[in-house]
């Protein structure tokens, strides 16, 4: 199968749904005839015009209330905000406006389809307000959902699943893997949200993390692999809803967990993920469910400081060493 | 040496010209700025004293900040009520303290209210829109000095003052109200937004003066050459389908071809009762108020209306008299 | 321009309408019945009936907390408004949005918006989608002095400008945001005066005349339905009970009430339209009879209607589901 990158992928998923379905457009900073700050969306200016591929001004509020309106009135926006960090100057759209419209109108709206896609993470020495993992914050919405790709070939199929879910969603593009390549079928597809995946199957300690660390993960368990150990890989992809059974039939075979994020230690997806695998599966715990994170503190531009403050493979060994006792 | 009025009507964008046609309004700042060069303008010439209409926005107050003048500014103690009652109280106040001339920021209707209670006070206004013919497009230093001017020598007054007609609405020997440039009659209805500019429901039209080179209704006059030269005398056009049509600037970027059925001019004895009725009378391009089917209501052409500043024969004047000139150096420096 | 006799009497009886509906909600809130907090736009009635008489039942509307009597006068149901208030599943929202999130779709009215100031950028939304049907319908959106110094107020002007959005901002200025004096919060004297930073038109109208108030609309509608881009109106008014029912208003004095309510916009129509022989006091006095008879009706069909049942509290979260799982 051919490789594209991260990027391409989120670039292919986007000119195929939008040659299929008309009311799909895409709005945002640069993202017209500069084709995105981080190049994702090059070439479609030039293909589907400036009616599909609109450049706005800096107004994140704007922006996202744009795309609340339309997609009221039954278009299907993709509103892009350029750091996820910026989800702080428009966070009344994630969190007061777009999950509640339906429920506080009690129905008379039916489909919201509007998917806001942004950056996340750190890496790429731009320190402490453009480097964030907020993810967590989005998660404690209740008519909001978040996904994360952690593949090329993910990233073209959950988009795509978004591009036609009916529901606000907040799809979280890590900076770093846009240049990653990896296989991705040239049709399209949908990658289901609300499902994890097993990424590597195993028996002896259940590793569930998403986006980069995922990858990072992936890593480990191959050096676990060559001192003998069975690490099974989980990738939530879908971070709310949840994918408890997933997460509960790995823990209750295997028996130990560690979760990994890159946010930071306080509260976020980890804990939800503790909350959830405590809730299902305590009785087949052999040890303390272990999770890496970043530390509590604000990320710093020197790069050793950064590369010392995020999780890294060291210290997901370290915990998964840990849990193995 | 007399004080001087100033009467500035804050804006506030109410003009709904602005929209259907393509007027534009002066807003405060920029009358802020006028009233200050014609404050500089006076304190030039010497004058002393001037008495500001007081206003929401404090166009007196915040023109007279920061500026190195000797004269003093003062506020006429009167309530407002932020309607055009308040410029008519304020020149009647104006002409009882006597003033030299009241100089005015507005439009037909602020000096069509001004010139009610005026009285013989000359007025020197200055247009602040763009659908004005009684106001004069001067820049505000200029007319600060003719202002000055006034101020000086009563004696002088004759040099440079006209009187300009007015159109009077009465009610047998009862004056109701006047209008300085038209009176527009149109089908009854709601005042509204008071602007007019929807030519289908004007019916008749009076008018105080017909020179060529004036925007609104009163160029309906002015384009129809018999009429251009009815100076000193009433016109009245009927509007409708006959006659003739005629193609006038009637607002700002508006140039419709008007019907007219029918037109006189009429003389200051003359005392012209509607020709429909009930109807909308409009003052100076604002709706007032609707005559009911009754009504005995009649427009007289009066030729001796307010008296205005001709401000290059003020200006003349200054010359004449060495106003302009000394051979005091300590006084320049 | 030219309303017939019958228009005119129908806008008649929809400001008595609404003059009752929220008459009786005060009743109500003194009684002790009403659940949570109304806000009444008692004195507010001629920008209700002249914003929708100017509009098309194909344009949207989007407004504020105080509507009420805007919903009413794009047509919403008096009963259902009346059940929705009350917290009853037979409301617009099956009880579930309240006086603060009242919405009637169905009449292009997204009613209420909760936070200050989205209200203006979704509208923006609402605007991109009827500029791409293109039957020249516009989307208006109303909001109160208070909100016209949220970020928002300038984010979606511009936008809108930008983008020549069909889109009719009215900014009704009552002078009090709560407590706060227009004067106290705003550096200028008309919010209208802001639209030349936008390169917009803007005017200010008597909010009290609701035939000034219709004429401002029609012909700025008119402009904006010729493409010529966004326009932004100041409508000055008073609200004659406080911000909410209950608020005292000791911020301000008995003789200011005293002369905010000689502007009654109600009795100043009826004086209009008798002057103008359009009608008799006798067929004013049937009309006000229909209506008190009407919110009879209303007020029992709300009394009688049921609580939505416990399973609503699950519902209308996600397009699919229908259940929080």
């Amino acid at each position: 199968m051919r490789e594209i990158t991260y990027a391409e992928a989120i670039r292919e998923a986007l000119r195929q749904e939008m040659s299929l379905d008309d009311n799909v457009f895409i709005f945002g900073e640069d993202v017209g005839q500069f084709g995105g700050c981080f190049g994702v969306t090059a070439g479609l200016y030039e293909e589907f015009g400036p009616e599909r591929v609109m450049d706005t001004p800096i107004s994140e509020s704007a922006i996202l209330g744009a795309a609340l309106g339309s997609a009221l009135m039954g278009l299907r926006p993709v509103p892009e905000l350029m750091f996820s960090d910026f989800t702080t100057v428009c966070f009344d759209y994630l969190t007061n406006q777009a999950p509640k419209v339906r429920y506080m109108c009690g129905g008379q709206v039916e489909k919201l389809p509007m998917v806001v896609r942004t950056t996340t993470g750190g890496w790429i020495r731009a320190a402490g307000q453009h480097s964030q993992s907020l993810e967590g914050w989005f998660t404690q919405v209740p008519g909001l959902k978040v996904v994360t790709p952690a593949t090329p070939h993910d990233a073209k199929g959950l988009l795509t699943a978004c591009l036609r879910d009916n529901n606000p969603i907040l799809y979280l593009e890590h900076k770093v893997l846009y240049s990653v390549s990896g296989p991705v079928p040239e049709e399209e597809y949908i990658v289901p949200l609300g499902q994890a995946e097993i990424k590597k199957e195993g028996t002896d300690v259940t590793l569930i993390s998403y986006s980069l660390m995922l990858n990072k993960t992936l890593s480990v368990a191959e050096q676990l692999a060559a001192d003998g150990i069975s690490a099974e890989v989980i990738d939530l992809r879908t971070l709310s809803p949840l994918d408890h059974d997933t997460l509960a039939r790995s823990v209750q075979k295997t028996h130990k967990a560690v979760v990994i994020q890159e946010a930071v230690e306080v509260g976020g997806v980890a804990a939800q993920v503790v909350k959830s695998l405590v809730d299902s599966s305590f009785e087949y715990l052999d040890a303390p469910i272990k999770t890496v994170a970043a530390c509590n503190t604000v990320i710093p531009f020197s790069p050793p400081l950064e590369d010392a403050m995020l999780p890294n493979e060291e210290k997901i060994l370290a915990a998964a060493k840990e849990v193995l006792g | 040496m007399k004080p001087v009025g100033i009467i500035a009507n804050p804006a506030s964008g109410k003009d709904i010209r602005r929209l259907v046609a393509y007027g534009s309004v002066f807003d405060n700042n920029e009358k802020v700025n006028i009233v200050k060069r014609v404050i500089l303008g006076l304190d030039s010439m010497g004058v002393k004293e001037i008495v500001f209409m007081p206003d929401y926005f404090g166009i007196g107050v915040r023109a007279m900040e920061d500026l190195d003048v000797s004269l003093t500014g003062s506020f006429l103690d009167m309530q407002t009520e932020n309607t055009q009652d308040d410029s008519a109280r304020a020149a009647e106040i104006m002409k009882s303290l006597g003033v030299a001339c009241i100089v005015t920021l507005g439009g037909d209707g602020t000096n069509r209210v001004v010139a009610k209670t005026c009285a013989d006070t000359l007025l020197l206004p200055i247009s602040t829109g763009t659908n004005n013919v009684f106001p004069y497009m001067v820049e505000g230093t200029l007319a600060g000095l003719a202002a000055g001017v006034t101020a000086l020598n009563s004696e002088w007054r004759k040099d440079f003052s006209r009187q300009v007609p007015q159109l009077e609405i009465r009610r047998g020997s009862q004056l109701i109200d006047i209008a300085l440039v038209d009176v527009v009659v149109s089908k009854p209805g709601f005042i509204a937004s008071r602007a007019l500019w929807d030519m289908t429901t004007i019916q008749e039209i009076f008018l105080s003066r017909t020179q060529p080179g004036q925007i609104g209704f009163s160029s309906i006059g002015s384009h129809i050459f018999e009429l251009a030269g009815a100076n000193g005398r009433g016109v009245h056009i009927i509007i409708g389908p006959g006659h003739q049509k005629v193609k006038a600037p009637i607002a700002p970027g508006l140039i419709p071809w008007v019907p007219v059925k029918a037109y006189r001019i009429f003389e200051p004895n003359e005392a012209i009762p509607l020709s429909h009725a009930p109807a909308m009378i409009a003052l100076d391009g604002e709706r007032e108020w609707v005559e009911g089917k009754k009504s005995r209501i009649k427009i007289v052409f009066n030729p001796k209306g307010p008296w205005v500043v001709d401000i290059p024969r003020a200006l003349q004047k200054a010359t004449e008299e060495r106003l302009f000139l000394t051979n005091n150096s300590k006084e320049v420096e | 321009m030219e309303l017939s006799k019958e228009k005119l009497l129908d806008m008649y009886k929809t400001m008595v309408s609404i003059r009752e509906f929220e008459q009786s909600l005060s009743e109500a809130v003194t009684a002790g019945t009403l659940p949570g907090f109304v806000h009444l736009g008692i004195g507010q009635e001629a920008i209700h009936v002249g914003v929708t008489t100017a509009l098309r039942p194909t344009d949207w509307v989007s407004s504020t907390h105080r509507d009420h009597g805007m919903l009413l006068a794009r047509g919403a149901d008096i009963k259902r408004m009346r059940a929705e208030i009350f917290g009853k599943v037979t409301g617009y929202c099956k009880g579930k949005g309240g006086s603060m999130h009242l919405a009637a779709f169905d009449k292009g009215a997204p009613g209420c918006n909760g936070i200050l100031g989205p209200s203006q950028t979704i509208n923006n939304g609402i605007a991109l989608a009827l500029k791409k049907r293109g039957q020249g319908d516009i989307a208006v959106v109303v909001f109160g002095d208070g909100a016209a110094h949220r970020g928002e107020f300038h984010e979606a002007l511009n936008l809108a400008a930008c983008w020549k959005l069909p889109v009719l901002a009215i900014c009704v200025n009552n002078q009090y945001a709560i407590s706060v004096c227009f004067d106290d919060a705003c550096a200028i004297e008309d919010i209208a005066a802001r639209s030349s930073g936008y390169g917009i038109p803007g005017l200010v109208v008597d909010g009290n005349d609701v035939m000034a108030v219709y004429e401002a609309i029609s012909e700025t509608a008119k402009s904006i339905r010729e493409d010529k881009g966004p326009a932004l109106l100041e409508l000055k008014t008073r609200r004659f009970k406080g911000h909410f029912e209950g608020d005292p208003q000791s911020y301000k004095t008995p003789e200011e009430v005293a002369e905010e309510m000689k502007n009654d916009p109600i009795p100043l129509f009826v004086k209009q339209l008798l002057e103008q022989e359009i009608t008799t006091e006798e067929t004013l006095k049937g009309i006000d009879d229909e209506v008190k008879k009407e919110m009879q009706e209303a007020i029992e069909f709300a009394e009688q209607s049921d609580y939505p049942p416990l399973e609503e509290i699950f519902t209308d979260l996600y397009y699919e589901e229908r259940r929080n799982v």
